[in-house]
């Protein structure tokens, strides 16, 4: 099983190596999508694969971590009514999260598929898109 | 029929049949028109002001007319420089029913005495708020790309570095002066969908440049003509009026466009049958910061529709600026008012001319510019 979640965590829980102890104690791959840090604390976009257990236990670990843990729907937003779909985004999105869909000429936003890189935010023309985290 | 159920048609009944049989072909087109903007007449205030200088929401419009007149361009940005408020903002809140901020200021004259006024307009209030842009709707367009080490911010949007993508702005085959390549049935005077509401050509666009390469069946291959309009802004739609933001460019207003084309003939059935595979656009590098960039190569627009070109020899991922969604809204939207015999089609009252050239702006003395 494989899931991507968004981490923010405190500058104390920034000093723990949380993704070392996932991977070490849970047994669990971990890609990372995203990673910053700054003085208010740091964001993570990770991929867990393994066990969906292994998993579970993983993210109950990463909160009683003080680790927020929020599923990537929550990573970037698009705005149904701002969006002319004109798709600008689609060739610049690294995971084609933002598609095109001959049929209806419509640009498709599958969720499941972003990383909340960010890189359409600037991009979209009509600011459509907005990243929450 | 809508320019796509008509190329369907030909393809299966011929164009000898499809002249026959349809009357009308409606084309659509919805994408950044930078040279857009409106003009209003606010009406007199008591004691009466010359507006020399206009802000809607903080962004100039340009006063040097009567005294209550102003036109606001889309591209105009508010006096912080925030690319994200510009006059294209400002018109599609005036069509979505706000109320915007007037100031203007002036030196006063005995005829009239104020010297400044700081109010709120709408759509409701003004005489006249008029769309009135001089070069939408163009004929076709270029390809860009970008062979550089960084992201290029362009009005043809964002460009990743060493040919990271490529981005495009035509709706091709339902693009209305695609489907009529030498402007015989489009003019002065054609009643044209305009944002959502009924409007005319006024004159040619500028830059209008129908001397470009074309194919052996004379689709332009780079951007040829284009179009001036106009329409009552009070009646216009923000589904199809929109202020858009390129970062690091500036503001434009998207707007859509349709232009029913009457079948007189074969010629122009066998015209309105060209499909993306017939129509092509030359890619520039667009880090060449020159005028005249070089050609890359020539694409096809369902190359471009497929989502991925190559540049040498590179698999390019490619994006439009121009909503296909919207084109063909549009398209369906003027077919079903032509059917209910609420918009009617002008013969233009006259044709654009075809010896117009695009001429360069060149740093000259007085006597070389005579």
């Amino acid at each position: 099983m494989k899931t991507k979640v968004v981490l923010n965590f405190s500058p104390e829980a920034a000093n723990t190596p949380i993704t070392h102890n996932l991977i070490m104690k849970h047994g669990l791959m971990v890609n990372i999508l995203r990673a910053e840090i700054d003085e208010i604390g740091g964001k993570m976009v990770l991929e867990l694969s393994g066990k969906a257990d292994d998993i579970r236990k993983g993210i109950d670990y990463l909160k009683a971590s003080g680790v927020g843990v929020r599923p990537i729907k929550e990573g970037v937003r698009r705005d149904d009514e701002l969006c002319t779909h004109c798709g600008m985004c689609v060739s610049i999105c690294p995971t084609k999260a933002l598609a095109f869909d001959p049929k209806t000429g419509k640009v498709t936003f599958t969720e499941e598929k972003c990383v909340a890189c960010g890189v359409c935010i600037d991009a979209c023309p009509p600011r459509a898109m907005e990243i929450l985290i | 029929m809508t320019a796509e159920e008509f190329k369907q048609y030909v393809k299966s009944n011929g164009v000898k049949k499809a002249a026959k049989e349809v009357d009308v072909v409606t084309t659509g087109t919805f994408g950044a028109m930078c040279s857009s903007g409106a003009y209003f007449n606010f009406g007199h205030s008591d004691p009466p002001i010359k507006m020399q200088k206009v802000w809607l929401d903080g962004v100039q419009a340009y006063a040097g007319l009567a005294a209550v007149d102003a036109y606001l361009g889309a591209t105009e940005l508010d006096e912080a420089n925030n690319m994200m408020h510009g006059g294209a903002h400002v018109i599609e809140d005036l069509v979505k029913g706000k109320a915007v901020r007037l100031r203007a200021t002036s030196y006063g004259t005995d005829c009239y005495p104020r010297k400044e006024i700081d109010t709120f307009v709408s759509l409701k209030t003004v005489n006249q708020a008029v769309l009135m842009n001089i070069r939408n709707c163009y004929q076709n367009y270029a390809v860009a790309t970008n062979s550089s080490a960084r992201t290029l911010y362009t009005y043809m949007g964002k460009l990743l570095p060493d040919y990271g993508n490529a981005t495009f702005c035509s709706a091709g085959e339902l693009s209305p002066l695609l489907n009529d390549p030498f402007y015989r049935s489009i003019g002065i005077g054609t009643r044209i969908f305009l944002g959502g509401a009924q409007g005319f050509v006024v004159w040619e666009g500028t830059q209008f440049n129908p001397g470009v390469p074309r194919t052996p069946d004379g689709v332009p291959k780079r951007a040829a003509g284009s179009l001036a309009v106009i329409g009552d802004l009070k009646q216009m739609s923000p589904d199809f009026i929109r202020g858009l933001t390129f970062t690091r460019y500036g503001t434009s207003l998207g707007v859509g466009i349709g232009v029913p084309i009457p079948i007189l003939d074969e010629e122009m059935a066998k015209a309105c049958a060209v499909t993306n595979d017939q129509i092509f656009a030359g890619i520039f590098d667009y880090s060449q910061q020159t005028r005249s960039r070089t050609v890359l190569r020539e694409v096809s627009y369902s190359e471009l529709r497929s989502g991925e070109i190559e540049i040498k020899g590179k698999h390019v991922p490619t994006s439009s600026l121009s909503s296909l969604y919207k084109a063909k809204q549009i398209a369906s939207n003027l077919k079903s008012q032509i059917q209910k015999g609420q918009f009617m089609l002008e013969k233009p009252v006259q044709n654009f001319a075809l010896d117009r050239v695009f001429k360069p702006l060149d740093v000259r003395t007085e006597k070389e510019a005579m």
